[in-house]
């Protein structure tokens, strides 16, 4: 099957069974993504799948073939940081870091479906992931700050 | 110059230590409230920022090792019995099956008081092998091949079940350690009893919490030749290094601990775990490195908790609401082992009272081991001190702030010692202010609505002075970039950047040309576990003076150039001007000329000034909403005023009080392990079934410090900070419930049902 991850092509054969966190970690050592609860209930696996956010753990790569795949290696490098990932920065919306991919990236997904997001919008929009250093005060002011930043037509 | 070694007393978690200390080579003037400072107290970005991001930064989970096998955990399915057969020969003989290790292959290691692999079972999930492959799927696999059979034994997972007469024994020696009852007390409570107007009496129950640190235990672990390098999710690289050495037999130096990132602390990995030793045997054993990280449901069962707690309270006071005496019967829920974090203390130390016993009963039994949690025991008792006295300011219908403020503790009273600093009374002032707390006071509850509202607030204080040793070492390249290298633990706090500020601030650099590399047990100078919020305070002083020896030094070399004298020279904003003179030089400058000659200071903390309390205060104050009908509990805002001396940080120290903050609001409301009493089996290892709070539950938080250097603690002004906020935040809350239903609140977490089973006033 090809994966495209990032932009990037693989051809990979995986088992039926393996999940895409599985994948990306183990196989393509794309550690960025983080295994928390491996079961859908903390959001730190998340990534984009053509756009949308999935939890990678709950995903399985077989059903993933010829989809883009977007993690948090491919958001944005230093110089050229995502708005997102610049909000989280300037706005400490992280302590540990372990949750901040998997936010980020819902932060994304977030701002991509309602570019304008309300505070209730941004605290209903990031429910699913999960923070215990309990940054999620300024991860609202973070995600809300991106959304002043990310131009209108995306 | 010969070095002086004393002795001072140094507080971590709630209790005292003897250290040996060496003299520092210097003892700066302490940074006061006057002092002009250009970095310290400025709002610095997080330093380890971009790398958590951008998925960079590398978590002991994330370490590769080529050849590196992956470990399973074969865990007890009983509360308590034995192991009558084990036989892993099916699962080795699977594919990508490497190895199995059990309790012959392993050195004696006891954690907990439990032998590592024992056969005897203390408590469910107790690992008792362990199985190594190519892959985590593989070795999670072959344990299905394992045959086991065990025989239970009767257990007790209570502490109701454990004291009991005829109780099962936990331990060979019984169900409560040897030290248990401890008895704390002073003056004379009977006396002050018999002088009471009013007394009152209660009981409180607080849960069994567990951490959930996302990332779970773990390590990393790799033999070359007989030196074996261990990266580790560690809140102590030199005391997991310590604990793998003698388990193993090591010299120190043979042992290398790394820990770069972890996923969170918050008190459960202060040294070797379960999974560093298993991963270093097998290791061993195998001949390949191997990873061992601890999956959800071990890590919510098997990696430490907050005991549960029962406390019954009797409270005497005069009419005036002046205490007279104070009594505490505490049983503590140990688990199967930990150390002795009571409730007590923080009721012989926020209120001022001349009569104060306290009697703590720590319990075995057949549950996980309890480990430190944030505050661990003032987190508890603030619990049942700051209820009893909402509920003796009810009693006396006086204002539960002006209660509070009547019975100011001026010093230190089981020890008889003032305090370094202290202004409780100024975060009550400002704290109330923010809050508006009279005008909410006086709002009576409207007790014939649906939904109430009410007001509470709790105080709060921690022991937070940090001391020695703590080691720094500063550096400076031929480009003027400058190094602070210290064997301290970032968990995420903030430390990385306070100590690169504090190094700029002396030398006058530009904060971007400083980093801080931490730790690595090979590299860097010894500083303890970041543990007790003691990091700031502990370490913060070493690389001032570490600072300090290394700018005297670059003086020295920028005179030379600069024709004039060392103490002509002053730095700011990564240049070095001449008093007398405009000649200026840019640090990278003045040794780009000096070539590699490499200017190094070393620093390490000074003594605790002798005979007095450092202690960290504060005043928590919180807004509720209570649906009478469905017993929800919402909470609408907390303002939380701090006293921990200097802020390095104010944005960095802000993140750390809203998230003890929030961590107190999931103890105040949703936290509970939940056992199956017949089988002793935990219900709820999942973060599905375990509430944290999630961002949909946040109120509105107003977390601010009484920026006060504290000049008598140490030379930085700062104390502790990361313990205090989770404090007080599940009393003031409870208390707010208590007001806007007008009944007691005896019990955490406030769940529906439980609030529900409050009624209320109507």
């Amino acid at each position: 099957m090809r994966l495209i991850v990032n932009g990037a092509e693989h051809d990979l054969t995986p088992p039926s069974h393996e999940t895409l966190l599985t994948t990306l970690r183990e196989r393509l050592d794309l550690t960025g993504t983080k295994l928390v609860c491996g079961r859908g209930e903390c959001g730190a696996c998340t990534v984009l799948l053509d756009g949308a956010s999935v939890y990678s753990c709950l995903t399985l790569t077989a059903a993933c073939d010829d989809r883009e795949i977007t993690t948090i290696e491919g958001i944005g490098r230093d110089g050229d940081l995502h708005p997102v990932q610049a909000a989280f920065i300037e706005h400490d919306a992280l302590q540990c870091g372990f949750c901040t991919p998997g936010q980020i990236l819902a932060a994304i997904a977030l701002l991509g479906d309602n570019p304008n997001p309300s505070e209730d919008d941004v605290r209903h929009g990031m429910s699913g992931n999960l923070c215990r250093c309990g940054t999620y005060p300024k991860i609202v002011r973070a995600v809300l700050a991106a959304a002043e930043r990310i131009p209108p037509n995306g | 110059m010969a070095k002086r070694f004393v002795t001072t007393t140094v507080e971590i978690e709630g209790r005292e230590e003897t250290k040996v200390v060496e003299l520092p080579s210097r003892d700066p003037t302490p940074w006061g409230n006057d002092a002009e400072l250009s970095v310290v107290g400025q709002r610095v970005a997080r330093m380890d920022a971009l790398e958590k991001v951008t998925g960079d930064a590398r978590y002991t989970a994330d370490i590769k090792v080529a050849g590196m096998l992956h470990v399973a955990l074969l865990r007890a399915p009983v509360a308590c019995g034995r192991v009558t057969s084990l036989d892993a020969s099916l699962a080795l003989a699977l594919p990508g099956v490497r190895g199995v290790l059990t309790v012959d292959d392993i050195p004696d290691i006891k954690l907990d008081g439990v032998k590592l692999f024992d056969q005897s079972i203390h408590y469910v999930n107790q690992p008792l092998a362990a199985i190594c492959a190519d892959t985590i799927e593989l070795a999670e696999r072959a344990l299905d091949a394992i045959m086991m059979t065990v025989e239970a034994e009767p257990h007790v997972v209570t502490a109701e079940q454990a004291l009991a007469a005829d109780a099962p024994r936990v331990k060979p020696s019984g169900n409560t350690p040897r030290s248990s009852p401890r008895i704390m007390s002073r003056g004379d409570v009977d006396a002050g009893f018999r002088d009471a107007d009013v007394t009152i009496t209660r009981e409180y129950r607080t849960p069994t919490a567990l951490h959930t640190a996302l990332e779970p235990h773990g390590a990393v672990a790799e033999w070359s030749g007989r030196r074996l390098t261990i990266w580790e999710s560690t809140q102590g690289i030199f005391n997991t290094r310590r604990d793998i050495a003698k388990a193993f037999e090591l010299p120190l130096s043979s042992v290398r601990v790394i820990k770069n990132y972890m996923g969170g602390g918050f008190g459960a990995k202060n040294g070797a775990s379960h999974a560093t030793y298993i991963a270093a045997a097998l290791a061993k054993k195998l001949g390949r490195p191997v990873r061992c990280i601890l999956d959800r449901e071990g890590e919510q069962t098997d990696a430490g908790n907050r005991s549960a707690t029962r406390q019954r309270v009797t409270i005497g006071a005069k009419r005036d609401g002046t205490l007279t005496a104070i009594t505490l019967d505490a049983t503590i829920s140990l688990g199967i082992g930990g150390w002795l974090a009571g409730p007590a203390r923080i009721y012989h130390e926020l209120y001022r009272c001349a009569n104060v016993r306290s009697s703590e009963t720590f319990v075995y039994m057949n549950t996980g081991a309890m480990a430190s949690f944030r505050a661990p025991g003032s987190v508890e008792g603030a619990f049942g001190l700051e209820c009893a006295m909402d509920a003796l300011a009810r009693e006396l219908d006086l204002d539960p702030l002006e209660l509070r403020r009547r019975n100011y503790a001026r010093h230190d009273q089981d020890r008889n010692r003032p305090y370094s600093d202290k202004h409780l009374d100024e975060c009550y002032r400002l704290g109330a202010e923010r809050f508006g707390w009279t005008r909410a006071r006086d709002a009576v509850p409207d007790y014939g609505s649906r939904i109430r509202r009410g007001v509470g607030m709790a105080s709060l204080t921690w022991g937070a002075g940090g001391g020695p040793p703590a080691y720094a070492t500063v550096r400076i390249n031929r480009d003027g970039t400058i190094e602070v290298l210290t064997g301290a633990q970032d968990l995420g706090t903030g430390a990385r950047t306070v100590l690169a500020q504090i190094a700029a601030e002396v030398l006058g650099a530009k904060i971007d040309n400083v980093r801080t590399v931490l730790g690595d047990t090979e590299r860097l100078p010894f500083a303890s576990n970041s543990w007790g919020s003691i990091t700031t305070a502990s370490v913060g002083p070493a690389v001032r003076v570490a600072a300090e020896e290394a700018r005297d030094s670059l003086f020295e070399a920028a005179a030379g150039l600069m024709h004039t004298e060392p103490d002509d020279l002053e730095s700011r904003d990564g240049e070095i001007h001449a008093k007398s003179s405009d000649a200026c030089m840019l640090i990278g400058e003045v040794c780009e000329k000096l070539g590699d000659v490499m200017i190094i200071g070393q620093g390490s903390r000074g003594p605790n000034p002798d005979m007095t309390a450092i202690s960290a205060f504060g005043a928590q104050f919180a807004e509720v909403e209570v649906d009478t009908e469905t017993g929800r509990v919402r909470v609408l805002r907390i303002v939380s005023a701090h006293d921990s001396g200097r802020v390095i940080n104010p944005t960095l120290a802000e993140s750390q009080l809203e998230g003890g903050i929030i961590q107190g609001l999931g103890y105040a409301l949703f936290e509970e392990r939940v056992l199956d009493e017949q089988q002793g089996t935990p219900l709820n290892p999942t973060m599905h079934d375990y509430k944290i709070p999630t961002i949909g539950d946040i109120p509105s938080i107003d977390a601010f410090f009484v920026d006060a250097a504290d000049t008598v603690a140490n030379h930085t002004g700062a104390k502790g900070l990361a313990e205090p906020p989770i404090i007080g935040t599940a009393p003031a809350v409870a208390n707010a419930v208590a007001n806007a239903l007008g009944v007691d609140v005896a019990e955490i977490p406030l769940t529906p049902w439980r609030v529900l089973a409050l009624g209320a006033r109507s």
